[in-house]
């Protein structure tokens, strides 16, 4: 039962573990099974475990809308995936009183070969509503939409703007008790960010609960009364959302140096790479989150064992799923170091960073033979979060989220050529 | 749904069977997924219907020719040696059919799976139930096939779609190991076209059972499609019923799909960290 005021949720000492090696690297066949019965059996290496949260406990109540924030890798992503049942947690308990939706993507499960009207029902399906309920909301969801003409197009030839509203509209037409909803404002222009974003004051205001994932403060803010600040897995903050975003404003930009002892390395090792900072370009302080567009340094650290004459150090900026956006290297640039052996460091600057809101990690290497050998190579390692900001642009900056939008920005200059029909 | 239920979320452990009520309440989204699936092949290809229609029309022509003109076989089939083949092609594109899209299904569906909730079973069964509507639209061939060799409409031919549904919890069965043994070893994936293409060999689709010699009989006996073809072929075309390797069909299909649905299920929470 639930009373008013009483909680919607209870979360207690929840935990998830992940097994680094058997998620990825150790993927097993059942050739390696088969042949392993016949082998004695040999030491493997530990399997690296990650407890991506650990003793989580907090209640939200009835009604209540909270706001999830924290770094990437944080563990907001993970909570929302274990309170919408799609993974199982390691420890602990969440208990849900009434109907569970979640919408961590928008437009999950949509199919581009059928029209607008056949993904209504399919993407409704997928996020839990029966025929009836997608028959019963079809015409608003078409209305908030926008899309009455286009309605039997498939959506591949749908605009990346329609397929987000339409995406979006089916799942503003949920009625669930509680909505768990993971970064879905980010897409979309202004406006109609403004209409989800109150559209989903009105789901909250309406009794239901609502959680909240998102890397935009500014929203969480206005839509949410309670937020939770999470860090390294665990609860960092919880409170009046002005507050914990507050705390989290101050404590950004005190990062660390990436600890780089349990990073797998490639190369013989002539000079090892020993560590790796993010720093501000003026003062040398740490940043473990960048503004858009925000100069950052790299600092890399090293140990030379062999004297190396002509290396080159290099580093790549990754996506957050491993994807190289681009690199730069000291010899392309005309530079190369005769090292002797001893501890060093260098730096980089990179002045203007078009990458647009997300997570990415790094890449560094230190070549012996530049351009064809690295003698130290680390594949990916620190993150680094680019934030919208807050506000130096105003809107036009807030809309530039990652997704839709892809990766970089760009200065573009449009101008017209003819005006009206031809 | 009921809107004041409560929901636990624990970390499971060890054996649980398949909840069945929860996939009944998601069994919009079955139909929805199945749906689509049919939509999208038929809609992608303007022959979808004949390509469906193709495959087993063709391979009754090659193995017609190949067995009954190059090695000048002798079957005693009972029925004329195109009808023969034709059926067992059918029912046995059916099934293997199932199994690899059912095994691999929920490869393709890794995308949902980890980005929303529902019981993952509907995959594999929606998979099913796609290959059993190609299924019934390539069965549409018999039809003049049969009438061109007069073979008289009989009550026996009730029985077609029961043997038909057996054949669908085989190869549901086979599909839910497959799919979970699929998350676990990539390599499954690969085995498995090989493994069904020796299995027809072993199954009387192509031949009868009688061709096959004595020492190899026993093959046929422990194959459970061996009842499902020849049963499907003796509700068709008239013909004594193989009751007894029936009977065996149908236990075995039964034990393969619960223990397929209990190791599917054990399995299940780890197809989103997996996939």
């Amino acid at each position: 039962m639930t009373a008013p005021g009483k909680s919607s949720v209870q979360i207690e000492n929840l935990a998830k573990r992940y097994r680094l090696g058997a998620v990825r690297t150790d993927y097993t066949t059942l050739r390696d099974r088969i042949a392993g019965m016949f082998r004695r059996r040999q030491a493997t290496p530990e399997s690296r475990e990650i407890w991506a949260l650990r003793d989580i406990t907090f209640d939200i109540g009835q009604g209540e809308a909270l706001g999830l924030i924290g770094h990437n890798g944080a563990g907001k992503s993970t909570l929302l995936k274990i309170l919408s049942r799609i993974t199982e947690p390691t420890e602990g308990r969440a208990v849900l009183h009434g109907r569970v939706a979640s919408l961590l993507e928008v437009g999950t499960g949509f199919h581009p070969e059928l029209t607008g009207r056949e993904n209504i029902f399919l993407n409704g399906a997928i996020l839990g509503m029966t025929r009836d309920e997608i028959r019963r909301n079809f015409d608003a969801i078409v209305a908030f939409a926008e899309i009455e003409r286009f309605l039997d197009t498939p959506v591949k030839r749908y605009s990346s703007g329609m397929y987000v509203r339409l995406a979006f509209a089916v799942a503003a037409h949920l009625t669930p008790e509680i909505l768990l909803i993971d970064e879905v404002l980010a897409v979309g222009d202004v406006e109609f960010q403004r209409r989800c974003l109150g559209r989903m004051r009105e789901v909250a205001s309406s009794g239901r609960t609502v959680v909240f994932v998102s890397h935009n403060l500014d929203s969480i803010e206005r839509l949410c009364s309670r937020a939770v600040l999470l860090s390294r897995g665990s609860v960092e903050r919880i409170g009046p959302s002005s507050e914990v975003i507050a705390h989290y404003l101050s404590r950004r930009g005190k990062g660390a140096v990436v600890d780089l002892t349990a990073v797998d390395r490639i190369g013989e090792g002539r000079a090892r790479i020993t560590g790796f900072e993010v720093l501000d370009v003026t003062a040398d302080e740490p940043l473990d989150a960048l503004e858009l567009r925000q100069p950052f340094r790299v600092r890399i650290h090293y140990e030379v064992h062999d004297p190396i004459p002509g290396a080159s150090f290099g580093f790549g900026f990754l996506t957050a799923m491993g994807d190289r956006i681009f690199l730069t290297e000291t010899f392309e640039t005309g530079k190369t170091f005769d090292l002797e052996p001893g501890p060093g460091r260098i730096d980089c600057i990179i002045r203007t960073p078009n990458v647009l809101p997300g997570t990415y990690r790094f890449e560094l290497w230190i070549s012996d033979i530049p351009g064809v050998r690295a003698t130290d190579h680390l594949q990916a390692v620190g993150e680094i979060e680019v934030t919208v900001g807050m506000g130096t642009d105003g809107n036009s900056v807030a809309t530039l989220t990652s997704g839709v939008r892809g990766i970089i920005h760009v200065d573009a200059d449009w101008s017209p050529l003819y005006s009206g029909a031809r | 749904m009921d809107p004041t239920r409560t929901l636990v979320i624990e970390p499971t452990r060890g054996w649980r069977a398949i909840d069945l009520r929860e996939v009944w309440a998601y069994r919009d989204l079955l139909r929805v997924f199945a749906w689509r699936d049919v939509k999208v092949r038929y809609r992608q290809t303007v022959l979808g219907a004949v390509w469906v229609m193709g495959q087993p029309l063709v391979s009754m022509i090659i193995f017609s020719l190949l067995f009954t003109r190059v090695a000048k076989l002798r079957a005693e089939t009972g029925v004329p040696y195109p009808l023969f083949v034709l059926s067992g092609v059918l029912i046995w594109n059916f099934v293997a059919g199932a199994i690899q899209r059912s095994g691999n299904s929920l490869l393709g569906a890794a995308h949902l799976i980890s980005k929303v909730y529902f019981p993952r079973l509907v995959v594999p069964l929606s998979n099913v139930a796609t290959d059993l509507v190609d299924f019934a639209i390539a069965a549409l061939l018999l039809l003049p096939m049969m009438l061109y060799y007069g073979i008289a409409p009989s009550a026996s031919m009730l029985l077609a779609p029961l043997l038909v549904a057996l054949a669908g919890i085989f190869a549901l069965g086979a599909g839910l190991w497959i799919a979970a043994l699929n998350v676990e070893y990539r390599d499954v994936r690969v085995v498995l076209p090989w493994v069904l293409q020796i299995a027809m060999y072993a199954t009387p689709v192509v031949y009868p059972l009688s061709a096959l010699p004595e020492r190899y009989r026993w093959i046929a006996v422990v194959n459970p499609m061996t009842g499902i073809v020849e049963g499907l072929r003796a509700a068709l075309f008239g013909g004594v019923m193989p009751a007894e390797a029936l009977l065996w069909s149908l236990v075995a299909s039964v034990l393969l799909l619960v223990s397929g649905a209990y190791y599917f299920r054990r399995m299940e929470r780890l197809f989103a960290d997996v996939l």
